[in-house]
């Protein structure tokens, strides 16, 4: 593919050495020609990078909605599909605790790392104290200390409160995210310090300042935070699998491993599994789909 | 540009902090007294409240990791099989020492250098190349390909590792049918040490690639079409416009892919590894994130693992540092 590309373009560039002399008769159709053949290849190259990017996806969904007895069938379009694989997952974990636990969870943790993330971004943006910077800095630290790292003793505190094998457990570490503060903290200070100063003279404190005054003006950082959280905290996987003992207090992700064993894999269940595990992500992903990307680019990985 | 760096700027230089002290400074005229002298009042008066709102956020980070890493360090100086009533014994440096001597040690640091390198053209190169190659789809289609492409960041990783187990199955994977019906000998893709870490790159750099080329495609669509519309009136060569305009106009971004590949690469990973190989055949696939958990959690000995982290965070921390300099330094803004 590439070959061609570059002898028609060979090709198409050659007539430029004689036209250049008067370039106001000729540019135009030639750069449209180069520019339909650039097209129709970069619309290959684009094609190409979402079948990979997709067909995984695409398979999981196939084959966990094929009949038990033909989870080996190859046909790109299931022949015949049956629930069977759903039902058996269902049967084989308890599944739909594993799910509302981990909605649980994704909820719970998006909310208070909000809450905390506006409290604290809102001080830095609206005070000068001594410190600041020191604590600005410290915080933003945070964001680069690996969970590995700091796993053991997070892990020993959990046990010395009692807590192993707990949903509460799965929450606590989330807390405070420095990506929240950060971000937030952000767009805070980019707001015009005038309405904050009116407000003020009006007699209005600094707690309803924030939550009346800035609040709707940040609603698009909030929305696109609260996405991104609770995406996260939904796929985690690490944690979990540090904490948990029995599946009715664990997550999905976890559950889904559960069909991953050493003297086998069950394929069938284990995609319906997966895909059960995908769909609230993807639902979300294909309501909001524009602001799913945009604050996973706006506040880069992890 | 940059959407994607925004905490990375953040972190880096607090720069838009100073407006109000500015604005202080310009209505009392002297400018350095003025501004110390309100900043003074200020500390008087309010000294209190804004470290009520930080409270909930600073304990939490706290407890939840400065707290952990002083007790990390402090473990990496005993030796420990983490149950409570056995007792903890202080063996100084012994822990690194045994750590430096292992085998598996360097192996595993070897292989984070695998990760990572191997990482690099998946999660930067490709991208950028694709992103500057497509840069003039229409709109209405790039927007297609966007939401598509963009499909494996969300996926969950252990979802991610399912279906990749299940497509790479030696025996009824669809990679392998592919293969076979090509005519060659299936591949064992996570069995076979020298195929296996390639195996866990490759599904790493899946979740990865229709980010990074996200990201490039929208900092390439905010370089300023004047710039290369002038470019081109002065003959420049389509070459010639990528390399002199278009690549050091994308160089921040692609430095901050560079920089979060080489922090976080290896630790994407992790749940892959876990699920797919468990570090194995032979190791062969234990990077230094998956060497941690398996001294804490398998191994049970606390000592040798926090060794290993506090090694791991200096090192990191220094290559950060590095590349937050390299980052300030070197990238170009066009406005």
């Amino acid at each position: 593919m590439t070959t061609d590309v570059v002898r028609a373009e060979r090709v198409l560039t050659k007539p430029q050495v004689h036209t250049r002399p008067q370039p106001a008769a000729k540019p135009r159709p030639r750069a449209r020609t180069r520019s339909r053949l650039d097209g129709a290849a970069g619309h290959l190259v684009m094609v190409l990078l979402s079948i990979v990017c997709l067909f995984p996806v695409y398979w999981m969904v196939v084959t966990s909605l094929r009949p038990a007895n033909a989870t080996f069938e190859t046909s790109i379009w299931p022949t015949s599909t049956s629930l069977d694989n759903y039902v058996y997952a269902l049967q084989a974990i308890p599944i739909l605790r594993m799910l509302g636990n981990t909605l649980l969870i994704a909820s719970v943790v998006t909310v208070i790392q909000l809450f905390t993330g506006l409290l604290a971004a809102y001080a830095f943006a609206r005070w000068r104290f001594r410190g600041d910077k020191l604590v600005y800095s410290l915080v933003a630290l945070t964001w680069l200390v690996p969970f590995q790292v700091v796993m053991i003793p997070n892990y020993l505190l959990i046990a010395k409160m009692g807590l192993l094998d707990s949903v509460t457990a799965l929450i606590l570490p989330h807390f405070a995210s420095a990506l929240a503060i950060l971000l937030l903290a952000q767009s805070m200070r980019s707001f015009p310090r005038e309405v904050i100063e009116a407000a003020r003279m009006d007699g209005a404190r600094s707690w309803r300042i924030l939550w009346e005054v800035m609040m709707p003006n940040l609603r698009g950082t909030i929305a696109s935070l609260a996405i991104l959280i609770f995406i996260s905290t939904w796929n985690e996987y690490f944690w979990p699998l540090l904490l948990s003992r029995t599946p009715a207090n664990s997550v999905v992700q976890i559950g889904i491993q559960m069909f991953m064993t050493t003297e086998g894999t069950a394929w069938g269940p284990l995609m319906a599994a997966s895909t059960m595990a995908s769909l609230p992500i993807l639902f979300i992903y294909v309501v909001l789909q524009r602001q799913v990307i945009q604050s996973f680019m706006k506040s880069g990985i992890r | 540009m940059t959407d994607a760096s925004l905490p990375i700027r953040g972190v880096m230089s607090p720069r838009k902090r100073s407006s109000s002290r500015q604005m202080g400074s310009r209505q009392t005229g002297s400018r350095h007294m003025g501004s110390r002298h309100i900043g003074a009042r200020r500390l008087g008066a309010r000294q209190i409240t804004p470290w009520l709102y930080l409270a909930p956020a600073i304990v939490a980070l706290v407890i939840w990791i400065y707290w952990p890493l002083i007790d990390a360090l402090r473990l990496s100086f005993f030796q420990w099989n983490m149950l409570p009533r056995s007792p903890q014994l202080f063996v100084a440096w012994d822990n690194y020492a045994k750590i430096f001597s292992l085998p598996k040690f360097w192996l595993a640091l070897r292989n984070t250098g695998i990760y990572i390198a191997g990482l690099l053209p998946i999660a930067v190169l490709i991208p950028l190349a694709i992103a500057i190659y497509t840069h003039d789809l229409p709109a209405r289609a790039r927007n297609i390909y966007r939401a598509i492409i963009f499909v494996p960041m969300i996926i969950a990783p252990v979802v991610a590792a399912a279906v990749w187990r299940w497509l790479l199955d030696p025996s009824y994977g669809m990679v392998n049918l592919v293969i076979k019906w090509f005519g060659f000998d299936p591949v064992k893709f996570l069995a076979d040490p020298k195929v296996a870490i390639w195996t866990i790159i490759g599904i790493t750099g899946w979740k990865l690639i229709g980010f990074s080329t996200l990201i490039l495609s929208a900092a390439n669509a905010n370089i300023n079409p004047s710039l290369v519309e002038a470019a081109r009136m002065d003959g420049a060569s389509r070459w010639e416009i990528i390399r002199d305009i278009r690549l050091p106009l994308l160089s921040s971004s692609v430095l901050f892919l560079v920089m979060m590949t080489i922090l976080l690469g290896a630790q994407w990973s992790f749940t892959y590894i876990n699920v797919l190989t468990g570090g194995g055949p032979l190791g062969a696939t234990t990077n230094i994130y998956y060497l941690l958990w398996d001294f804490g959690f398998s191994s049970m000995s606390v000592g040798w693992s926090s060794a290993s982290a506090v090694i791991l965070f200096l090192g990191f921390g220094a290559i950060a540092f590095f590349l937050f300099r390299l980052i300030d330094r070197y990238s170009f803004h066009d406005n």
